[in-house]
């Protein structure tokens, strides 16, 4: 495999072949549903390109596996083979076994192991024989000869074929000495001849160049090898020498020098970019460089009589800036139907071992999220989604007993909400179980037995640590396998997560999430000489208070009464130490936020307007501070603060305990 | 040195051919499927069509079947890259009127010897 | 290509419409590359200089060249001598030099050795 330059396609390779080991698990799955025949064709081509592509590229192991695989198909494209269950089944395990090869490949590990093993014997028992040793080609030695005739005589198609009878002599002249001796007796009229048929027909004698110089039939046999249908040849020996073993041929190695080893163990962390959006990017700095040497002239001389061409250049300018800003987020956009995809698979096995039936839906796999929040939202769906077919969607018999269908319902759906992402796990299952959620909560201490709660604060409490856990939740026919854990991971992301639950009917979680993590839409507010930044996602209005609406509780807390609630008051001057701030909340502002669940009220001086931000990592650039998501720089060059709203009400719950 | 297309839907193997090609000074000519080699194919002259046999939307044989009913694609050599030794799908590809095969997997120094001997 | 020699002049001009005399003798050329798609062309050619009474092939541009052409040839050979026309070569390159050897073909043809271009 010598060669340093194919090397760098393994990356490559890798990774269509993941993007092909997924194309070949949803359709195992459609064609487990009865699809038809060209879901076989798209699974054979997957794994063609994988067996090819591991010979080539130096994994034989994978190349020996896949080629079982392959076999298998081959015989249900044909039709030797039914499609069942089973075989389904069988290639499924396979697709997962691969997904392991590459990644242990990736990581240069030993590709084979034992589940490999079984799973390649169990594929070629089904196949109904014995892995074959891989037989050494052994290839008749054929006898050999230090002269021999060749006739030969094309078929009339062979030309048009690409097959030239030059290419053929020049092959046999490296042989040994060549002497050619054309047939003229089926050459037909010129008025009457198609140039690409071919008429002509050969006598060749082949000599070896030095007398013990043998030449075997097989060497000659082997530069016919693509025109053996379309002539007529017959290979005989001059002189006739005895029939000798040839040595072992069989000491050409056969297989490949073993697999090169630099494979790049660590991930790359790349991006793949479609084309079009670098040649869009490419086009906006091209407008951007035109816009720059029109504003360029204005450094020469400036005379007012070309104000309104340099606004109209700056015009351009900030529209440019943005578009090209859009653009290169959009680079690290990805659809997040990579993610989606992986749901077929996990319904299936999950509703096949608890015997229910249920029908996933996708909507919206074309819905582009930031890469790293598309890496990250994984998790927290599959636990919504185990939980809807665990503990959402009933039995079929209990289903048909609600006068539902036997199948349930489950969606998994993707759609831009103005800045945002939404991602929604609904089901048309038995909903939250009031009763029960309230039961556990007063056990767990959550609530107090007279509290009156409305069916949001019930379903709020399942967001709660320490509601539940595995062992209780199975008892339960609501949810709650670790859903605070579910909103901790996507509040990570700087997102919220929903529920909304009817009795009966079903349960839908909303995750909402940013379009990126790089920059966040935020409104900027003083505090004291400071400014701080408040995610636009956390706020839900800013309030002037008025004095009746403030009351102190005992212990120094403050509490804003907003609509029937009475939210924490959290003054970000004391929280953060800010001189010359607003002490008086009624001469302030409020601004009303929630995070995790939980709302409050910032107090700050006062707002100075929407911005988008371009967020720095406090952690990278200095360290972790409580409260605080990162920081960002304004356009006069002073340094803000993003709050982290969910950690400040955490921040402020513990220090209120403690 | 010679115009080569090749054709071939995974961007890895049609990569490492483009690649090996280009390296010994050839022309080198991708597409992706049979569908997009014909359309390649009928702006341009070819010297040889190197082309993957299993390819979505138009496989190679179909492809070789076409290009072999264009004029000026009579003669001109034609390889399938195939990784099935049996040989139903090399006769196939014949039968369209393929060359001849180039059988995966096949390491560069494999790929350019091929070439050379069709090239001439 | 096909372009009467100056002695053909004195036939007359086939534009009238009559069928001409048989030119005294014509040239043709062999283009660069006479592989298989340029062959219907050169046949037709091919067809219209076995009027002539002497025909001069060249060959000294041939740069690709494979056995449909040297086919197409060793039949117009064999045709010219069966209708009596004389066949002379103005010329030959290494390409269509070597591809007869190769083929067997050279002495059938009667080509000349190359001349290096």
């Amino acid at each position: 495999m010598a060669s340093v330059g194919v090397a760098q396609f393994h990356q490559v390779f890798f990774e269509e072949s993941l993007e092909g080991l997924d194309a070949m698990e949803s359709s195992l799955l459609a064609l487990d549903e009865g699809g038809d025949s060209e879901l076989v064709n798209t699974i054979f081509r997957a794994a063609h390109s994988i067996k090819g592509g591991s010979a080539t590229f130096g994994f034989p192991e994978m190349a020996a596996f896949t080629h079982e695989a392959e076999s298998l198909l081959d015989e249900l494209r044909d039709g030797r083979r039914a499609i069942d269950g089973a075989i389904v089944e069988l290639l499924l395990r396979t697709v997962d076994c691969l997904r392991g090869m590459f990644a242990r490949a990736q990581s240069g590990q030993p590709l084979n192991n034992a589940e490999a093993e079984s799973l390649r014997e169990q594929m070629a028992a089904a196949l109904g024989r014995q892995i074959e040793p891989k037989a050494p080609p052994s290839r008749r030695a054929g006898d050999h000869a230090d002269a021999w005739r060749i006739d030969f005589r094309p078929h009339p198609g062979m030309l048009a074929g690409g097959n030239d009878p030059l290419r053929l002599f020049r092959e046999l002249a490296a042989l040994g000495e060549l002497r050619v001796q054309p047939v003229l007796d089926r050459l037909p009229p010129l008025a009457a001849l198609q140039p690409a048929e071919c008429h002509l027909g050969w006598v060749l004698e082949l000599r070896g160049q030095v007398p013990p110089d043998q030449i075997s039939r097989d060497q000659i046999a082997a530069v016919f090898d693509w025109v053996e249908d379309e002539c007529e040849l017959t290979i005989a020996p001059l002189h006739v020498v005895a029939d000798t073993p040839v040595p072992a041929v069989a000491a050409v190695p056969a297989g490949k020098p073993p697999a090169a080893a630099a494979v790049h163990s660590a991930e790359s962390g790349s991006v793949r970019v479609s084309i079009d959006k670098i040649d869009g990017l490419i086009d906006l700095v091209g407008e951007l460089v035109i816009t720059q040497s029109m504003l360029d002239q204005f450094r020469e001389e400036f005379d007012v009589a070309k104000l309104a061409l340099l606004q109209q250049g700056l015009t351009q300018l900030a529209r440019h800036t943005r578009e090209l800003q859009e653009s290169v987020m959009g680079v690290r956009m990805l659809p997040i139907g990579s993610v989606f995809n992986r749901f077929p698979r996990l319904v299936r096995d999950l509703t096949q071992k608890l015997g229910k039936q249920v029908k996933l839906e996708l909507v919206g796999e074309q819905t582009e999220l930031d890469k790293t929040v598309l890496e990250k939202i994984g998790d927290p769906l599959v636990h919504l989604v185990r939980n809807a077919i665990d503990h959402g969607l009933e039995m079929p018999d209990r289903r048909r007993a609600a006068g539902k269908s036997d199948t349930g319902a489950l969606r998994l759906e993707a759609f831009h909400r103005g800045g945002n992402i939404v991602v929604e796990v609904s089901d048309d299952g038995a909903g939250l179980n009031r009763e029960a959620i309230v039961a556990k909560a007063l056990q767990r201490g959550l609530i107090a037995s007279g509290d009156q709660l409305s069916d949001e604060q019930v379903a709020e409490l399942i967001f709660q640590p320490g509601f539940s856990t595995a062992a209780v939740a199975t008892d339960l026919s609501g949810r709650g396998v670790g859903m605070d854990v579910v909103r901790r991971n996507v509040s990570d992301l700087g997102g919220a997560v929903a529920i909304r639950s009817r009795p009966g009917h079903g349960t839908v979680f909303t995750i909402t999430l940013p379009l990126t993590l790089a920059i966040i839409d935020g409104l900027t507010a003083a505090v004291g000489s400071e400014h701080y930044i408040v995610p636009l996602v956390s706020i839900i209005e800013s309030v002037q208070a008025r004095p009746e609406a403030v009351h102190r509780v005992t212990g120094g807390g403050e509490l804003f009464r907003f609509r029937d609630e009475y939210l924490p008051v959290l003054r970000l001057h004391q929280l953060f130490g800010c001189a010359g701030a607003q002490a008086v909340i009624e001469e302030g502002l409020l601004i009303v936020v929630e995070g995790d669940g939980a709302r409050a009220a910032l107090l700050v001086d006062g707002l100075i307007g929407q911005q988008q931000a371009v967020v720095k990592s406090l952690e990278a650039n200095y360290r972790r501070v409580g409260g605080i998501s990162g920081a960002t720089i304004l356009a006069d060059g002073s340094v803000a603060l993003i709050v982290d709203v969910a950690g400040l009400i955490r921040l402020q719950s513990r220090s209120k305990a403690a | 040195m010679a115009r080569i297309l090749a054709v071939d839907d995974s961007v890895s193997m049609r990569g490492m051919v483009a690649f090996t090609l280009r390296g010994a000074g050839h022309e080198v000519t991708e597409a992706e499927d049979g569908q997009l080699a014909l359309d390649a194919a009928r702006g341009s002259t070819f010297d040889l069509v190197l082309a993957d046999v299993n390819m979505p939307v138009m496989d190679g044989i179909a492809m070789v079947r076409e290009l072999r009913a264009m004029a000026q694609y009579q003669g001109v050599p034609i390889l399938m890259l195939t990784t099935e030794s049996h040989t139903d799908k090399k006769m196939e590809g014949k039968a369209a009127g393929a060359t001849g095969w180039l059988v995966k997997p096949f390491d560069p120094d494999q790929l350019l010897a091929t070439v050379k001997r069709v090239l001439g | 290509m096909l372009q009467l020699a100056p002695t053909a002049t004195a036939a007359e001009p086939a534009a009238n419409g009559a069928v001409s005399a048989r030119p005294q003798s014509v040239v043709v050329t062999l283009p660069a590359d006479c592989r298989m798609a340029a062959q219907a062309h050169l046949l037709q050619e091919l067809l219209a200089a076995l009027d002539a009474c002497a025909i001069d092939l060249d060959g000294r541009a041939v740069e690709r060249v494979d056995t449909a052409a040297l086919q197409l040839l060793t039949l117009f050979k064999r045709e010219a001598d069966a209708r009596g026309a004389a066949l002379n070569w103005m010329g030959a390159s290494v390409a269509l030099d070597e591809a007869a050897d190769l083929l067997g073909l050279a002495k059938t043809l009667k080509l000349p050795a190359a001349v290096p271009a």
